[in-house]
C-alpha cells in the first residue's frame, strides 16, 4: 500500500540563510487518510505548507500527487494538480459577500476565467457549485453576509470552502481550529471528519484532543526534522515526544 | 463590489431591475452626442474641442482605471502608452500612411506590445516597487522621445495633413468629434462589460488577496498580464486620438507628470467605479479650464478640491452618486 502513497513528499530541505528550517522531512498521506502534523512553535509545520503547497520555493526534494511530480510546478498549477490549502490566518475576500467568496472559488475550477464579455452572474453552475460548498461547511443561511463581519469560526469555515472547491485529492489544513472556542472547535472537527470521504487530508493543528480524535497518523516534527510517526497511542506513548512536545506544551 | 449586505438569498442576482441609474449611460450619451449641434446657438463653440479632449483623456483613465481600480495595480507610467500612442500614429505619418484607421489602429497594436513587454517584467514586483518600474519605464519612453529626432525630437511632431477618416471624411465639420465619442463610449461600455465577466471578478479577487486567489488556482501572473496589456492597448487608442485631436505630439505627453496627474484623475472620480475614469477626468479638466480663466494660480484651489474630496469622498466622487441612487 505505501508503494502507492497518494502524496509523497522526499527529503524537502528549506534553508533561510544559516537556518536549516526544513531538515529532509519525508511524508506520505495515503488515500482517504488524516495525517496530523504536530510539533511545537518554531518547528517548521507553516513552512513546510508553504514549501508543498510551492509558496515557498523548495531548496531541495521531491513532491509528488497521484505520480505528477509537483515541485516544478507554480502554486496555481498545482492545485489544478489536486492539491488544495487553507490558511493559518484566515484568509477569505473579506469586503466581499460570502456568496461573492464561494463563487470566485468556484470560477477557478469550473472552465476558463479568461472570458471578457459575458455576465458571470448569469452562470447558474457557478451558483449551483456555490450554494453546494456553502451547504457543506454549513455557511448555507448566512450568504449575503460580507465575509469581513463574519464571527472567526464562519470566517474558518468559509476558509475551508475555498479550498474545497478545487475538489482536492489533498487537503492541506494549516492550523484550522487557530484561536477557536470549544464549540466552534467541535464543529470543525465534525466538518473535517466529513471532508474524509471526498479528499485525504495533510491536519497541521496544535489542539492535541482534535489531533488524537481525527488522525490516522500523526507525525512529530521538532526543529525541522520528523522525529516520529504512528498512530495515536504511538505518539501519547514516545519518550521523545513527551520531552519535547508535550512537556513544552504542558509549561506553555 | 457592492458593501450594501443583500440578506439572504440572492436569488436571481443576474437580473437587475431596470432603473433609472441604468438609463444614465444613455442620457449622459445622449447630451454628448447633441453637444456639437447644440453648442453654436450658445455661443459655445469653443467648447466642442474641449469636450473631444475630454473625451480622449476620459478613455486614457478608463484604461488606468480598470488595472488601478479593478487590478490594484498602482502604475505610475501609463501616459507612457498614451506617448507610445501618439508616436506611433507619428511614424505612420512619417511613413506616409494617411488613414486614421490604420494610424489609430496600428497605435493599438504597438502599444498593446509595449504593455505586454513591460508588463511581463514589472508584474513580477508589488506596491511600490511596481509603481516605481512602471515610472522607469515611462521615463524611458519618455527619453527616447525626446532623442528621436526624425520625429521632432523634443520639439515635438506636427501633422500637417490631418488622417483621413475614410467615408466619413466631409460628412459634417465636427464628424471627428463623434469619432471620439463612439470610441469613448465603447471603451466604457466594454470595460463596464469586463467589470461584470468571470476575468473581472478574477482580477478584482486578485486586488483583493492575491495569494489567495493562486491558492485557489488562479494563473495570477497571466491575468494582471491580460489585464495590463489590454489597458496598455487602450492608452495608446487614447495617445493616437490625441495626436489627431492635436494635430502634434511632443514627449511632454508621456512626461511623468501625466501619469500623476491620470492617477489622481481617477482617484477623484473613484478607483473600482464604473464612473470613476469619466468623474474625475470631467472634474479636473473642467475646473482646470475654468479656473484659467480667472488665475495662474489655478493649481492651488485644484489642491483645495483634492483635500475636500479625501474629507468628504475619500473612495472618490462617484461614491457620492451611488448613495444618491440607492435613496432614490
Amino acid at each position: 500500500m505505501s508503494a502507492t502513497s497518494l502524496f509523497e513528499a522526499k527529503g524537502l530541505v528549506k534553508r533561510f540563510g544559516g537556518l536549516l528550517a526544513t531538515d529532509h522531512v519525508d511524508i506520505t498521506v495515503e488515500p482517504g487518510e488524516i495525517h496530523a502534523l504536530i510539533g511545537p512553535n518554531g518547528a517548521g509545520k507553516s513552512t513546510l505548507v508553504n514549501l508543498i503547497s510551492g509558496l515557498l520555493p523548495l531548496d531541495e526534494g521531491s513532491l509528488s500527487l497521484d505520480g505528477v511530480e509537483l515541485a516544478a510546478l507554480a502554486p496555481h498549477q498545482r492545485v489544478r494538480a489536486g492539491l488544495s490549502r487553507c490558511f493559518q490566518v484566515t484568509s477569505v475576500f473579506k469586503s466581499d459577500t460570502v456568496l461573492d467568496n464561494l463563487l470566485l472559488a468556484a470560477q477557478a475550477h469550473a472552465g476558463s476565467s479568461f472570458r471578457f464579455l459575458s455576465r458571470r452572474a448569469a452562470e447558474d453552475v457557478l451558483m449551483e457549485t456555490a450554494l453546494r460548498l456553502a451547504e457543506t461547511v454549513g455557511l448555507a443561511d448566512v450568504l449575503g453576509r460580507i465575509a469581513g463581519t463574519l464571527p472567526h469560526g464562519a470566517q474558518r469555515k468559509l476558509d475551508v470552502a475555498l479550498a474545497l472547491a478545487a475538489r482536492p485529492r489533498l487537503l492541506l489544513l494549516d492550523e484550522p481550529m487557530a484561536g477557536m472556542g470549544p464549540e466552534d472547535s467541535l464543529q470543525m472537527v465534525a466538518l473535517i471528519e466529513q471532508l474524509r470521504a471526498q479528499t485525504a487530508i495533510l491536519l497541521i493543528e496544535h489542539d492535541m484532543d482534535a489531533v488524537f480524535q481525527l488522525a490516522d497518523r500523526i507525525s512529530v516534527l521538532v526543529y525541522g526534522r520528523v522525529l516520529t510517526s504512528g498512530d495515536a497511542s504511538h505518539i501519547k506513548g514516545h519518550p521523545e515526544v513527551q520531552a519535547v512536545y508535550l512537556g513544552t506544551e504542558a509549561h506553555a | 463590489m457592492s458593501s450594501v449586505a443583500t440578506l439572504p438569498l440572492p436569488a436571481g442576482a443576474g437580473a437587475r431591475p431596470r432603473s433609472a441609474a441604468s438609463l444614465l449611460p444613455w442620457v449622459v450619451l445622449a447630451v454628448l452626442a447633441a453637444f456639437p449641434l447644440i453648442a453654436p446657438a450658445f455661443g459655445l463653440e469653443y467648447y466642442i474641442g474641449f469636450v473631444r479632449r475630454l473625451l480622449i483623456v476620459m478613455i486614457a483613465a478608463t484604461s488606468l482605471n480598470f488595472i488601478l481600480g479593478y487590478g490594484g495595480m498602482v502604475a505610475l507610467g501609463h501616459a507612457g502608452f498614451v506617448g507610445v500612442g501618439a508616436y506611433t500614429v507619428v511614424a505612420m505619418v512619417e511613413a506616409g500612411v494617411g488613414s486614421a484607421w490604420a494610424a489609430w489602429g496600428m497605435a493599438i497594436v504597438i502599444s498593446a506590445v509595449f504593455a505586454a513587454a513591460i508588463g511581463a517584467v514589472s508584474l513580477r514586483a508589488r506596491g511600490v516597487y511596481f509603481l516605481m518600474i512602471t515610472l522607469a519605464f515611462a521615463q524611458m519612453l519618455y527619453y527616447l522621445a525626446v532623442s528621436l529626432r526624425t520625429y521632432g525630437g523634443d520639439d515635438g511632431y506636427g501633422i500637417y495633413t490631418p488622417l483621413s477618416l475614410g467615408g466619413l471624411d466631409g460628412l459634417h465639420a465636427d464628424i471627428f468629434y463623434w469619432v471620439v465619442l463612439a470610441l469613448a463610449a465603447l471603451v466604457f461600455a466594454f470595460s463596464s462589460r469586463v467589470a461584470v465577466s468571470r476575468f473581472g471578478h478574477a482580477l478584482m479577487g486578485i486586488r483583493d488577496n492575491e495569494t489567495r486567489m493562486a491558492a485557489m488556482g488562479y494563473p495570477v501572473y497571466r491575468i494582471k498580464l491580460v489585464a495590463f496589456t489590454g489597458a496598455g492597448a487602450v492608452a495608446g487608442l487614447a495617445g493616437a486620438l490625441l495626436a489627431s485631436h492635436n494635430n502634434f505630439v511632443s514627449p511632454s505627453l508621456m512626461h511623468w507628470t501625466e501619469s500623476a496627474t491620470l492617477l489622481v484623475m481617477v482617484a477623484i472620480g473613484g478607483m473600482g467605479k464604473r464612473w470613476g475614469g469619466p468623474l474625475g477626468v470631467a472634474i479636473w479638466l473642467t475646473l482646470a479650464e475654468v479656473l484659467k480663466l480667472y488665475t495662474e494660480y489655478w493649481h492651488w484651489p485644484i489642491g483645495l478640491m483634492l483635500i475636500l474630496v479625501v474629507f468628504f469622498a475619500p473612495k472618490g466622487v462617484a461614491t457620492l452618486f451611488e448613495r444618491k441612487e440607492k435613496t432614490q
